[in-house]
């Protein structure tokens, strides 16, 4: 099949990729890139595993195509740490005990990004609300839950929280 | 209270640094030089003979490296027991169910792979099918296995005695009969294996496992190559809740492939194919028959379960006596009967789940239910009347060394406020209890034991190997902490080598919720060993008594006068000087009664220690909807010893999600004629962030006596007690007991709408 380069900026860097018409942009990350930090859970859209950030809003990257990303600027799991210092939201993922075995994270992490992106400090209930789209199976969401509301507001009386910092930057 | 150092405290999993960097490869992210893709072909058909496979089509296709049948194998069979050996992993005779695999074919892509699987020609002769266990029974038709009459894969057989002379003592009985379909695991990682031979002929092959070393073997019999040459290699495990423990046909084929090929070869399944292609909970019919004194004490108890067995054995034997020994743990009965028949059907394989055998657990809790209410009884009081104690024997024998269920049922209770809300709730509202019990370890012959090996290395630091695996719930954490404290390390100054079967001695894997208590036991052995003969070199520097030393924050110090001290590094350092051994090896081997069979002597020691856990939902139902709201969810644990009470509260937390939310008011399979019409995430519904209830758990320590600090199982008997406690609080809340799980809306307003029609 033919192919045509696209214009993408992944995780900071910008980078002229040649995909095929039908390639995913999940496909494009994890199989041209080696980003494999985004998974395949599902592949149709509905598990979150594959969720990345497009210009700003988290989409699943396994029903985006490539094309329709041309120009774009994309967030993965990678680009969250800078260098070997994690961000508070990954720091509080693993504080709270909010990963188990792991494959539903990196989606976990891109959705709550955005939605703290949007809001820096979101209630439980938004909290829910903004991970519905992405399953966890090990979890009962619990633990992510409070990973996500405690990495934006530290709480006193939480054993987990270790973050010293009050409010901050979450990415 | 011993004091420690790291057990019993709040730790972060060191694994998890990996896996929110996005860092952690799981079995879909290798790539391999040369690597090709594999895909498997499935039968459309449940039931028909092979007659005839012409690949030639296929194999002209540009870019197919190979295509493989049956005729590529040497024609073993696979099955967990002796006598169960009924799959073979690429059929040459017949296919049994819609899904079995025919052949597999290796491509340089993916496209390529699945046009080749299009020109793959199968003749089949189509067999009549069979769909449920009561018609598997009595059909004429063709049985699915020749050695099998009557389908009837496997009976198990349990009578204590007098139970019938203990029924005619009854005050009051009753029998009801329960039902549940099949669930799937839907693990967050679909299946996924990657193989290749390397320069020595030996298989590397990478796929969630629930246990290398339960895949190494049957993959040495298969290609008939001594056992050191299937080298299973550590991968992160994207979940397995009982799924992934034995062999998958697809690991046989990937290797198959890549034999033939002579390249690595990778098989990444679809989530429909991770439903069908490999294992499901069984469908289950249970009859519960409990006769009970006026104070609802249950005298006698006759259960007869048939379970929906599939196409296969798989672990046949384990999974019909499982639901039975749950509740022989959980409740005291004078005594019992069970018939258990897993029957074979033209459906998917079956295997063991998280809650398995949700329908026959939720079956028995709803009937004590209904007896206490015909007695007067409060359902608390029923279970604690009824509830195992320490000291005692199981119906079967066992011995129950810790145990503190009663005080899981009164934590639970109190902390639920059942008294204040137990017959007080509003129209429509309800709260229910469940209590179970589950097996640490089970008897599992030559592979039941681990053993582990650590080496100091001279700067300081230890490297632990352990064929323990992590699927998820934290066993590489939980090494890691035990190995730390043992040797007065940190947790960053162990390394741990784990779940690969090339450096790993045997370990029964994580199966039978048992790598606590066997393969961290066997860590712990191991590091003591390993200290104290750090402590001879360091007892020589201090000038002291090897036996009062104490190790803690790498240092070595005098017990009683802790200002004598020397590093770990230093000692080290010395011993290698010294040409002294600072490596050593611990095992541990579980004393459960060997002699112990499934089918043939289900009775004596089952296993060393048992869970007790209680759940306890309350619920508001929408009467017009069917809809369920949980309003409150407290699920309490009799763990033995907390290592990680941050782990240790992540698995109940799980365990509501999977068995009570998911497992009794969401998730089921839908059928066709064999066909699974839900096989998809789309369809199947698990439990979402904005479904979930918040969770109140709570940790009770009975502290085991042969469990490593005392610890034993943690968390599977919440699942399954959250099943039983959801469906109770339905119940409840709708006054009418309900026999067919799940509790789907169309059930509950069925239920409703009859229980209004009855009342006119
Ligand atoms: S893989 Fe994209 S939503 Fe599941
Ligand atoms: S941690 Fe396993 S799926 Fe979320």
């Amino acid at each position: 099949m033919q192919t045509i380069d696209i214009t993408l900026t992944v995780n900071d860097h910008q980078q002229i990729i040649p995909v095929k018409p039908n390639d995913t942009l999940l496909e494009v990350v994890r199989d041209y890139l080696d980003l494999t930090g985004s998974k395949e859970g599902c592949g149709e859209g509905v598990c979150g595993s594959c969720t990345v950030i497009l210009d700003g809003h988290p989409v699943r990257a396994c029903l985006t195509l490539a094309l329709e990303a041309n120009g774009s600027a994309v967030t993965t799991v990678e680009g969250l740490a800078d260098g070997d210092t994690l961000t508070l939201l990954q720091q509080s993922f693993i504080d709270h005990g909010a990963v188990q075995c792991g494959f539903c994270t990196p989606g976990m992490l891109m959705s709550a990004k955005a939605l703290l992106d949007e809001d820096s400090s979101p209630d439980r209930q938004k909290i829910r609300q903004a991970l519905s789209g992405n399953i966890c199976r090990c979890t009962g969401y619990a633990k992510i839950v409070d990973a996500v509301e405690h990495a934006a507001r530290p709480e006193p009386g939480c054993p987990d929280c270790h973050t010293k910092e009050t409010g901050g930057d979450h990415d | 209270m011993t004091d420690y150092t790291l057990i019993g405290k709040r730790m972060p999993r060191m694994d998890s640094r990996a896996k929110v960097m996005g860092k952690a490869l799981y079995t879909a992210d290798l790539k391999l030089p040369g690597m090709l893709v594999g895909k498997i072909l499935r039968s459309p058909h449940a039931h028909a003979k092979i007659v005839g496979i012409d690949t030639s089509k296929a194999l002209a296709l540009p870019g197919v490296k190979a295509v493989v049948t049956g005729a590529d194998t040497e024609g073993v069979k696979w099955g967990v027991f002796a006598y169960t050996r009924d799959q073979q992993f690429i059929q040459t005779e017949k296919v049994r169910y819609i899904g079995d695999e025919v052949a597999g074919v290796a491509a340089v892509d993916e496209e390529t792979a699945l046009a080749a699987l299009d020109f793959i020609h199968v003749e089949y002769e189509v067999l009549p099918a069979v769909f449920d266990p009561m018609t598997a029974m009595t059909t004429d038709a063709e049985p699915i296995h020749a050695e099998f009459p009557n389908n009837i894969n496997i009976h198990v057989n349990i009578d204590t005695g007098s139970v019938d002379e203990n029924f005619k003592k009854a005050y009051y009985i009753r029998e009801d009969t329960f039902t549940a379909p099949e669930e799937s695991y839907f693990h967050g990682e679909p299946y996924a294996v990657a193989a290749r031979f390397d320069y020595d002929d030996c298989l590397e092959i990478w796929m969630p496992n629930g246990g290398p070393h339960m895949k190494s073997k049957p993959l040495s019999n298969a290609f008939k190559i001594p056992l050191h040459k299937v080298k299973v290699k550590k991968i992160t495990i994207g979940g397995a809740f009982g799924g992934r423990s034995e062999i998958c046909p697809a690991d046989y084929i990937c290797a198959l492939l890549a034999k033939k090929t002579g390249r690595p070869v990778k098989i990444v399944f679809t989530r429909e194919e991770n439903t069908i292609g490999t294992r499901q909970g069984h469908a289950m019919i249970t009859t519960h028959k409990t006769g009970v004194d006026k104070e609802g004490r249950v005298l006698a108890r006759e259960t007869t379960c048939y379970m929906d067995g599939g196409a296969y054995s798989s672990t046949g034997p384990i999974a019909t006596s499982v639901p039975f020994l749950s509740m022989e743990q959980a409740y005291r009965m004078e005594s019992v009967r069970y018939n258990g028949y897993r029957i074979y059907t033209n459906k998917p394989i079956r295997g063991m789940i998280r809650v398995h055998g949700r329908g026959f657990a939720c079956g028995l809790d709803t009937q004590l239910d209904m007896i206490a209410q015909h007695l007067g009884i409060d359902p608390v009081e029923m279970r604690l009347r009824n509830s195992r104690q320490p000291g005692e024997f199981t119906s079967t024998g066992s011995q129950v060394w810790s145990c503190a269920m009663d005080e899981t049922i009164k934590k639970a209770a109190a902390a639920a406020n059942w008294q204040d809300k137990f017959g007080k709730l509003p129209p429509f509202h309800g709260i229910g209890i469940g209590t179970n019990s589950v097996q640490t370890g089970f008897p599992m012959g030559i592979r039941g034991g681990s053993q582990s090996f650590v080496k100091f290395n001279e700067d300081g630091e230890a490297t632990v190997m352990s064929g323990v695996v992590d699927n998820g719930q934290g066993n590489e954490n939980m090494l890691v902490q035990i190995a730390a404290e043992e040797l007065g390390l940190l947790p960053e100054d162990i390394h741990l080598v784990s779940a690969d079967t090339e450096t790993t001695s045997s370990d029964p894997g994580s199966y039978s919720q048992v790598s606590t208590f066997v393969g961290g036991q066997a860590v712990k052995n191991a590091a003591a060993n390993c200290r104290q003969k750090l402590f001879d070199v360091a007892a020589k520097i201090l000038k002291a008594d090897p036996g009062k030393l104490t190790a803690k924050n790498r240092m070595i110090y005098v017990t009683d006068d802790p200002k004598k001290a020397v590093s770990i590094k230093k000692t080290v350092r010395v011993a290698l000087l010294n040409f002294t051994s600072v490596n050593a090896e611990g095992g541990y081997w579980p004393r459960v009664d060997m002699k112990r069979e499934w089918v043939s002597n289900p009775y004596g020691q089952m296993c060393e220690a048992f869970s007790f856990g209680t759940t306890i939902i309350e619920v508001k139902v929408d009467p017009d909807t069917g809809q369920v709201t949980v309003l409150n969810a407290v699920a309490c644990q009799d763990v033995g010893k907390a290592l990680n009470p941050l782990v240790l509260e992540g698995q109940f937390e799980g365990s509501v999600a999977m068995g009570g939310q998911g497992g009794m008011l969401t998730e089921y399979h839908d059928w066709q004629e064999g066909r699974c019409l839900n096989p998809t995430m789309l369809e199947y519904k698990v439990p979402l962030a904005c479904d979930m209830p918040e969770i109140t758990g709570i940790i009770v320590e009975s502290v085991d006596p042969r469990g490593p600090y005392g610890a034993k199982e943690a968390g599977m008997s919440i699942a399954m007690s959250a099943a039983q406690a959801y469906a109770g609080a339905v119940s409840n809340a709708i006054g009418v007991y309900m026999d067919s799980f799940p509790l789907t809306p169309d059930k509950i307003v069925a239920a409703i709408r009859e229980k209004r029609q009855a009342g006119k």
